[in-house]
């Protein structure tokens, strides 16, 4: 039998001007569960918290109630004192009796009441508190960073340098991700290279970043803190610590294929380096795309280097498999652009002169597919009108994406700026809807490419492009004059959405991270948790989890670092230890399984009967409560307590 | 013989009754009849549609009660029936506050058991456009003939769900198998005008001579509609010939079936083609220069 | 003068939200009638459909099971297996004949203290005009 002790809070005149609290210490005190009841005027303060530890020594309380304002105010106070002395901190129970009853009845005989029943619901609960001790978990500090764009990057070199091991796993044979395809950045008009180089290089030559290219997560298994990734590698028939960009072996490779990173506008051998800057600096063999290498039809590349004398290619090799234990997993996937060709009504895909934004881009970088030029697709000319067309594809929830991409009207503008300073002859035309310009320098930027450059701005969409006669017609609509607009165009350039990167379904399902409705990763929360997934240990950084700029992507990975790091600052993990256990009735019959959203209940092939992993486990009761034969239990809030607590509500 | 049932609706019993004599001629060449259903009514036309009167849809409520008599399937030919009919029959379905109401109104409920297809659906679906190859007579020889979709087929998109609204194919799949070379053409799924073309044809002429000189520059010598308004609209929209250049601008308009009875080896009094139409017809076969062949 | 039935009714109030909810109706002085007693719960997924049962058992005129909106749940979706839960139980006092609204489900988040106070007005008014529960000589209930 526990010695229970209670303690009665005024709250200055809070709780004593509407609850008898003389009333409530009495008559708690006959009862034949409770050693000992006192009142004070404010028990958080100093004083207060002295009668406390003064009565629990006293009295030799085993547990207290403090009956006085919301848990949510000072129950972590309030438990504190009791473990200082000597108390285990469950063995302290808070009853509301301020915003629970003083605060909302106005009878006094009436609200005394009620603060008597609250009272005896925290006594029959903290009666039958167990004495649990936190579930300490050992940490394995070092981060696993998945995707090696500017986001992974700066999170990456953020964590390597307050001291701990980054694993930064990459898809494609370079970092750098969609920043180095850009050709400026907005608002500086930076070139986006120029100022993403020195990073990849930095990321390289760290010693605290292992970089793995070719690569993708296959396995995640285990929990915060300890993680254990299996990491699957392709092949690398070229040694990446021996190649030296030479490019020998591409010069004489026969297998043309379109080059991803211009987005098939130009072609790159089967062997070749991704960019010019590409970090790991050495070349890749696209097995793919290669005549055969199993058995080898050419192997001309493996000649001409080891001609050379660098000899670093071999065409024997094997995928790899990496075994990693990190303690923190951060997300930074990226986006791709939106299938233009699911937009029929723009022709895209059809017309060959009706580009993506970024492809534009690329057209647009002095290292892209024109070396900087502005040339239509279709016959290499010089357009003179080009078409903008903002939101395509996009705030359309019937037909499309629902949402707004956030960046487009800043690159539109910034797109629209340079052709017009590349051809001063040309018109250009922006079809938009809103003009989205809310980051630092946005507004200013976008007045200034408006007005400079002459754009012609028309709110309007776009109903219709079609080829006729080698130009695009398109058929749009000005609301600010209600008029219909028709546009003879020579290029036609689309702002498409931002959407997760393919295989992030895939990829989510591995880490049991969520994804929200528009596939992006889903952070705990909206408002307050940005940088967290729901699943404990794993961070989120960039336009995996919500379309963004460069300097959100940055901030956001800066964060997520943070975030990592503090999680490594110890090395053991304390778990709140109110959580689920299985009791040795269970039967295995699976019923609880599926109910957990943090996949903490597993079926033990061996005993054929539920396990909880404590440290994945959170604590809602969820499994509790489908148990068929109440084999499980919520440790602190059992079954038992909440029933005794019902019979003090009702009695 | 396989029957499906039928409605026809106003238009093609009056104006348009080379639609309804060229479609049930066709049925008959393949093996099929439409079966016209019991006690039908006007359908209301678009009107039909508008969701802040339950009044106007008590009548094509009250089809759809009766033909689910006959069958759990109806088909129709005119575009604007099928039109309201289909999107009658997907709010019944939904059985809201409103549907009761119109239930209750009406003596006959309707619960949307009923699948409102058009003829093409039956074409393709359950007769099959290689059942369709196999059984061509005579085959259209090339003949470079624009199919105009309009709208009431294709939209609204969510609801009809009959092909794609930007680039539908259905029309041109079935004339390739006929042997005539359908030309595409960037209007095809513009606006005739509707309605427009009855109080005020200053609005709908030119949106329909924007798609006859859009199929004619790009070398199509026919026009083939499902929908007796678009084709009275692609029609009157070239009357005056006067105000046209010359009289090869002007592109006539025939009916699907009407090709689909030719292919099959039907006569062109059966389905009710006259001279001029015929003449179109064989000069269509004649390779341009102008403008683009697009198919 | 006969005295006026007070009901009594248990309510479990998810800690994330519906507490936090009746919390601020709390601070914002609001007042509501005395006879709903609350319990404090991790989320409305731990509430065995039992302890309703129990509750009205024991003498409780009615119940309410408050938690997260859906969509909000702290724990991704406990409140939405409530809800499964909650319309199964609904059926089953269906057939012991007691009425349906004695026990309520709502979702109450921590900003709405408004809404927790009319619930517990609208809903003490509800169960008082519909009387005691009287389970004991209705059923024959097993100890």
């Amino acid at each position: 039998m526990k010695r229970v002790g209670l303690f009665v809070c005024h709250c200055g005149l809070n709780i004593a001007r509407t609850v008898d609290i003389k009333d409530i210490v009495e008559k708690t005190s006959k009862r034949s569960d409770i050693v000992f009841a006192a009142d004070h005027k404010y028990l958080c303060s100093e004083p207060g918290q002295a009668l406390i530890k003064d009565s629990i020594r006293q009295h030799k309380l085993d547990a207290i109630v403090v009956a006085a304002c919301s848990p949510a105010m000072h129950e972590a106070t309030f438990k504190t004192i009791a473990q200082l002395s000597g108390l285990n901190k469950y063995n302290c129970e808070i009853a509301n009796i301020r915003e629970q009853s003083s605060w909302v009845h106005d009878d006094p005989q009436k609200a005394t009441e009620k603060a008597h029943i609250i009272v005896s619901e925290a006594i029959e609960k903290v009666k039958l508190n167990e004495p649990l001790q936190p579930i300490t978990v050992p940490v394995t500090r070092k981060v696993l960073i998945i995707g090696g764009g500017i986001a992974g990057i700066r999170a990456s070199l953020d964590v390597a340098n307050a001291g701990y091991q980054v694993y930064l796993v990459e898809k494609s044979g370079s970092i750098g991700g969609r920043m180095a395809q850009l050709s400026e950045t907005f608002p500086t008009l930076d070139c986006a290279i120029c100022i993403l180089g020195p990073l990849m290089v930095e990321v390289y030559r760290h010693p605290n970043i292992k970089l793995l290219r070719l690569s993708q997560v296959e396995e995640v298994r285990g929990y915060i803190g300890n993680f254990k990734v299996k990491v699957r590698q392709e092949p690398e028939y070229v040694d990446v610590a021996k190649c030296n960009a030479c490019g020998e072996c591409a010069k004489v490779c026969p297998a043309d294929v379109p080059n991803e990173f211009d987005f098939g506008l130009t072609w790159r051998k089967a062997i070749y380096t991704p960019f010019a800057q590409a970090v790991p600096p050495a070349y890749v063999l696209d097995a793919k795309n290669c005549l055969g290498l199993l058995p080898q039809a050419c192997g001309e590349c493996k000649k001409a280097c080891d001609q050379l004398g660098t000899a670093c290619m071999n065409l024997d090799a094997w995928p790899q498999t990496h075994e990693l234990e990190v303690g923190a997993i951060i997300v930074a996937t990226g986006y791709e652009l939106y299938d233009a060709t699911k937009l029929t009504e723009y022709g895209y895909g059809t017309c060959p002169d009706v580009m993506t934004s970024i492809e534009f881009e690329r057209m647009l970088s002095a290292s892209g597919p024109t070396l900087g030029e502005i040339r239509r697709p279709s016959d290499g000319r010089v357009p003179r009108e080009i078409v903008f067309i903002q939101c395509a594809g996009q705030r359309e929830p019937e037909t499309a994406l629902p949402y707004c991409s956030k960046i487009c009207c800043m690159y539109t503008a910034r797109h629209a700026m340079m052709f017009r300073e590349k051809v001063p002859e040309g018109q250009a035309y922006v079809f938009y809807m809103d003009i989205r310009a809310g980051g630092k320098g946005y507004e200013e930027f976008v007045k200034r490419c408006q007005e400079e450059r002459g754009l012609l701005y028309l709110r309007g969409r776009v109903a219709k492009v079609y080829e006729e006669n080698g130009k695009l017609i398109v058929k749009g609509v000005d609301t600010i004059s209600g008029k219909r607009v028709q546009i003879n165009a020579d290029l036609v350039v689309l702002a498409v959405g931002m959407i997760p990167s393919a295989g992030s379904k895939e990829l989510a399902s591995t880490l049991k991270a969520s994804l929200d409705a528009n596939g992006f990763f889903s952070e705990a929360h909206p408002k307050l948790r940005p940088l967290e997934s729901p699943t404990a240990g794993i961070y989120l950084a960039g336009a995996g989890q919500a379309p963004k700029d460069i300097p959100e992507t940055v901030a956001q990975a800066s964060g997520a670092a943070a975030k990592a790091l503090d999680l490594l600052s110890s090395p053991t993990l304390e778990r709140e230890p109110t959580v689920a256990q299985v009791l040795e009735t269970c039967s295995g019959c699976g019923i609880c399984i599926p109910l957990c959203p943090y996949e903490a209940l597993t079926l033990n092939a061996n005993t054929n009967q539920a396990e909880v992993s404590e440290a994945l486990c959170e604590g809602c009761g969820t499994c509790v409560a489908s148990c068929p034969s109440s084999s499980l239990s919520l440790r602190n809030l059992t079954d038992q307590q909440i029933l005794a607590m019902i019979e003090a509500i009702v009695a | 013989m396989q029957s499906y049932l039928y409605f026809p609706g106003c238009t093609l019993r009056t104006v348009a009754k080379d639609y309804d004599a060229s479609a049930k001629a066709c049925a008959r060449a393949l093996g099929f009849e439409l079966k016209e259903m019991q006690g039908w009514l006007c359908c209301g036309a678009v009107l039909s549609n508008v969701e802040d009167n339950l009044m106007t849809r008590a009548g094509p409520n009250r089809i759809l009660a009766r033909a689910q008599q006959e069958s759990d399937r109806l088909v129709t030919l005119c575009a604007g029936c099928y039109n309201v009919l289909k999107r009658t029959d997907l709010r019944a379905k939904l059985a809201s506050p409103a549907q009761q109401s119109i239930n209750t109104f009406n003596e006959d409920s309707y619960n949307g058991r009923v699948d409102v297809v058009h003829f093409l659906e039956i074409l393709r679906d359950q007769v099959g456009f290689d059942a369709i190859e196999k059984a061509v007579k005579a085959p259209l020889k090339g003949v470079r003939v624009g199919a105009y979709y309009g709208c009431l087929l294709l939209r609204p998109f969510e609801e009809m769900k009959f092909d794609d609204p930007n680039r539908p194919s259905i029309l041109e799949n079935l004339l390739m198998r006929l042997g005539c070379t359908p030309i595409d053409y960037p209007a095809r799924t513009d606006c005739c005008g509707s309605y427009l073309s009855v109080g005020s044809s200053e609005n709908s002429q030119p949106m329909s001579a924007t798609i006859v000189k859009s199929a004619h520059s790009c070398g199509a010598r026919l026009l083939t509609v499902g929908c007796p308004l678009c084709k009275y609209n692609l029609e009157s929209s070239q009357i005056p010939r006067a105000k046209n250049a010359s009289a090869e601008k002007f592109l006539p308009v025939v009916y699907f079936t009407q090709l689909l009875g030719l292919a099959l080896g039907l006569r062109p009094e059966e389905l009710e083609l006259d001279m001029q139409q015929m003449q179109a017809i064989r000069e269509a076969q004649i390779p341009t220069s102008e403008g683009r062949d697009r198919h | 003068m006969e005295k006026t039935f007070e009901p009594k009714i248990v309510g479990f109030l998810c800690k994330w939200c519906s507490y936090a909810g009746a919390d601020l109706a709390g601070t914002s002085r609001m007042k509501y009638p005395p006879n709903l007693n609350a319990m404090r719960v991790n989320c409305s997924g731990r509430i065995d459909p039992s302890f309703v049962l129990r509750a009205l058992a024991s003498g409780a005129d009615g119940v309410l099971i408050a938690g997260c909106h859906p969509g909000d749940c702290h724990y991704t979706n406990g409140n939405v297996k409530t809800l499964r839960r909650f319309r199964l139980l609904q059926r089953m006092l269906d057939q012991f004949g007691i009425e349906r609204e004695r026990v309520r489900l709502e979702w109450i988040s921590a900003s709405e203290g408004e809404r927790y106070a009319r619930v517990v007005r609208g809903m003490t008014e509800e169960i008082r005009s519909l009387g005691p529960l009287n389970w004991k000589t209705t059923m024959e209930v097993a100890a």
